[in-house]
């Protein structure tokens, strides 16, 4: 993330072990580095830090703040000199097991969230479960990815209770390309889709899909191809061929260079 | 989009005329929007974000999270009944009943001649006349049933649109 780097190097503390970290960092990034483990549900490393989850919470401590404690969100605490942390102390527990537990009233049947809420010893909500189940957990994922490649098809609507994620109107999201970037990275598969050889579907818009010209697998969309080939500044063509042969040709050109193949010409298209 | 909405855009472009063509813009031109057409239309809501330049669901989000601004027509006249807890004690219920009966609209609901629009509100904070009825800007206090008829009519609006 654009953050690291840019502070001053510090030392905090991170259940009783030294971290060494630099100063703006977020308390998340910092705790994985060093092997300790934060639960997460809607953290990604390539995407903004969202603190949508809370599941992230830990507490937090300075010298002489009487082990006085206040509980953050680790995936958007900026780090600084001799901070203590305890991401599980028995109040960060409790405060973990109560998000769950309403996690799992809202999404009764995932099986992401019944595992994370096992791991914490809730077997069974004790709210009242949603009466019409979801796995959408909220976490915002896919419409950060959305915003993050220049697309912005999906986005969430209402608020309180009604709040989803859904295009505009819930028609078939017009500027869609079909990348499928929100269904992968969703973490409980809630956003559904098909694709075959020859067209794909999400959002209720349909997708014609383009063959790698060399071994013919059908693995971008037209609209995906476009879409890159306007923000890179890269011909639609280049996109066409697949990541595989991509890689293929291009270890071939380096063979060349390097005199192990004698030089050829390029593949014909 | 939804095919059945067709709608003139000229006040929407005046709206726009007056900001920046910036995403920092966009909840005040929907603002004067909705006060320009009484309802965010689709259209307008397309027209927004291409002028402003931010995705359309972006501008759907902003457009449903908020309170203020309505997807649907609303009525000329928009009538708000407290459901607090004063209020629904001293009788909000009867109060929403006999108005949605009169109306013969649902609650949230406006009647097909967009004269009224009946809503309901948490709290108004003025749970010492509840229970509270609100015709526009107008505060009824100690609001009964059997005079919900004389608070439309001190509306201006036609209060036996049923």
């Amino acid at each position: 993330m654009s953050i690291e780097n840019s502070g001053k190097p510090v030392t905090l503390t991170i259940d009783g072990k030294p971290v060494q970290a630099h100063s703006g960092e977020f308390l998340l990034a910092v705790a994985q580095r060093a092997g300790i483990t934060i639960p997460t549900l809607c953290h990604h490393p390539a995407l903004e830090p969202y603190g949508g989850c809370r599941l992230c919470v830990v507490d937090v401590t300075e010298e002489g703040w009487d082990g006085w404690c206040k509980m953050v969100i680790a995936c958007q605490f900026p780090v600084k000199e001799g901070i203590i942390a305890f991401t599980a102390s028995e109040r960060v527990i409790e405060t973990r097991r109560v998000v769950l537990d309403l996690l799992l009233a809202r999404c009764p049947d995932t099986p992401l969230i019944q595992r994370l809420a096992r791991e914490y010893g809730i077997e069974k909500t004790s709210y009242v479960p949603n009466p019409n189940p979801t796995d959408c957990i909220l976490c915002a994922l896919c419409t950060r990815v959305c915003d993050h490649i220049g697309v912005s098809a999906i986005a969430t609507v209402n608020r309180g209770i009604g709040r989803e994620v859904a295009p505009p109107y819930h028609q078939p999201p017009p500027d869609c390309i079909g990348c499928l970037a929100c269904a992968e990275i969703c973490p409980t598969d809630y956003i559904p889709y098909t694709t075959s050889s020859t067209s794909r579907t999400i959002w209720g818009k349909s997708f014609e899909m383009l063959r790698c010209p060399t071994c013919g697998r059908a693995h971008i969309t037209v609209e995906q191809a476009r879409h890159f080939a306007g923000h890179g500044g890269v011909s639609e063509d280049y996109f066409t061929t697949c990541d595989a042969c991509k890689r293929k040709q291009m270890a071939g050109t380096f063979q060349r260079l390097q005199g192990v193949l004698p030089a050829a010409a390029p593949p014909a298209r | 989009m939804s095919a059945s909405c067709s709608v003139d855009l000229t006040p929407a472009e005046k709206v726009l005329e007056r900001y920046p063509a910036e995403e920092a813009s966009l909840i005040q031109v929907l603002q004067d929007v909705h006060r320009a057409y009484n309802y965010l239309p689709c259209e307008v809501l397309v027209r927004v974000a291409e002028t402003l330049h931010v995705p359309l669901a972006k501008v759907f989000s902003v457009g449903t999270f908020y309170k203020a601004f309505s997807l649907t027509p609303q009525g000329r006249t928009i009538v708000k009944v407290c459901t607090g807890t004063a209020c629904h004690i001293r009788g909000a219920v009867q109060l929403l009943d006999e108005l949605c009966r009169q109306l013969n609209v649902e609650p949230g609901g406006t009647t097909p001649d967009l004269g009224f629009t009946v809503k309901t509100v948490n709290c108004v904070g003025a749970c010492a006349m509840a229970p509270v009825l609100i015709v526009d800007e107008t505060y009824y206090g100690n609001a009964a049933a059997a005079k919900v008829g004389k608070y439309l009519k001190g509306s201006g609006g036609k209060a036996d649109a049923n």
